[in-house]
């Protein structure tokens, strides 16, 4: 038994090997530089790759644009608000009519319309 | 000790003239062991090519924990079945038919003693084992590697290797008498 594995085995060494012709290292040097193509731009892997860089600063400038700006947000919120939004926008209601349960909806309209500082 | 050491340190750094030499070196190697992986069908030196290109893209993450004749032989391996994974997958798709692997044996008055006849011959016999019998075999018998190398290329057992080694013998055994005969004879 022993003998015949030997022998299987010696034939499969004595099998001649493949003949790789001259131009086998210039075939591979041809693909190693060979440009990937049109088919290469559908690679989803190149562009997951060649994109992750760029994604990961986007998501770090958007944690630190995001930290400083939610810190100082509540001081700058009064300020802006009142530059640039119209006084209709900035309802208050802190108005005594907000809060009076026998009011009428044009009383309570009207200090809600009324510029600041000149509610009733 | 690898003897491709040097060549293999200058090639990950990038020499090219260090990658052909090894490509020279070991190309006879990885065209024949994927040609008896692949059944010596068309498109084998496509593949062997692209071992070299895979291993040429892979060189600088080579660590050296075996020799690069050793992670070669894995890269070729691992290429081969992928391959067959993606067309086994294409002929389900289109519903082509399998290849044939069945063994045909060189008649009595066939030159089985000519180099090329020789060659087709083993190769024919290897394509009829199943790839778990066939891949082991070949790598120990016509590639020479060790038992342990094969262990850790293919991620089995040295156990496994050996009963598998021992089992495609004995398939092999009846597939190519004829050829041991020629071997005695000359």
């Amino acid at each position: 038994m022993e003998d015949e594995q030997e022998l299987v085995a010696a034939v499969l060494r004595s099998m001649p090997p493949a003949d790789a012709d001259g131009g086998f290292v210039a075939r591979v040097n041809a693909r190693i530089d060979a440009a990937p193509g049109w088919l290469g731009l559908a690679d989803f892997r190149a562009w997951t790759l060649g994109l992750a860089p760029a994604a990961c600063a986007l998501a770090l400038v958007a944690v630190f644009w995001q930290a400083p700006s939610s810190a100082s947000a509540p001081a700058l919120a009064p300020a802006s608000a009142s530059a640039s939004a119209p006084a209709s926008a900035v309802f208050s209601p802190a108005s005594s009519t907000d809060w009076q349960k026998d009011v009428s909806a044009d009383a309570l309209l009207e200090a809600a319309l009324a510029p600041e500082g000149k509610q009733p | 000790m690898d003897p491709d050491r040097e060549l293999v340190t200058a090639a990950a750094a990038g020499s090219r003239e260090a990658f052909d030499e090894l490509v020279r070196r070991h190309r006879a190697a990885i065209v024949t062991l994927v040609g008896v992986l692949t059944g010596g069908r068309d498109g084998a030196d496509d593949l062997a090519q692209e071992v070299f290109v895979r291993a040429w893209r892979s060189l600088p993450g080579f660590r050296g924990e075996s020799t690069f004749r050793t992670w070669l032989h894995r890269v070729a391996v691992n290429l081969v079945r992928t391959s067959q994974v993606r067309e086994g997958r294409m002929r389900r798709l289109f519903a082509w038919p399998s290849p044939e692997e069945t063994f045909d044996p060189p008649a009595p008055g066939e030159p089985i003693d000519a180099s090329l006849a020789r060659r087709e011959a083993i190769q024919r016999a290897l394509a009829s084992l199943p790839a778990e019998l066939r891949v082991p075999v070949t790598l120990r018998d016509v590639q020479g590697l060790e038992y342990k190398e094969i262990a850790s290329l293919l991620k089995v057992p040295i156990g496994t290797v050996e009963s598998r080694i021992f089992r495609a013998r004995q398939r092999l055994k009846p597939l190519l008498e004829p050829l041991w005969k020629t071997n005695r004879n000359s």
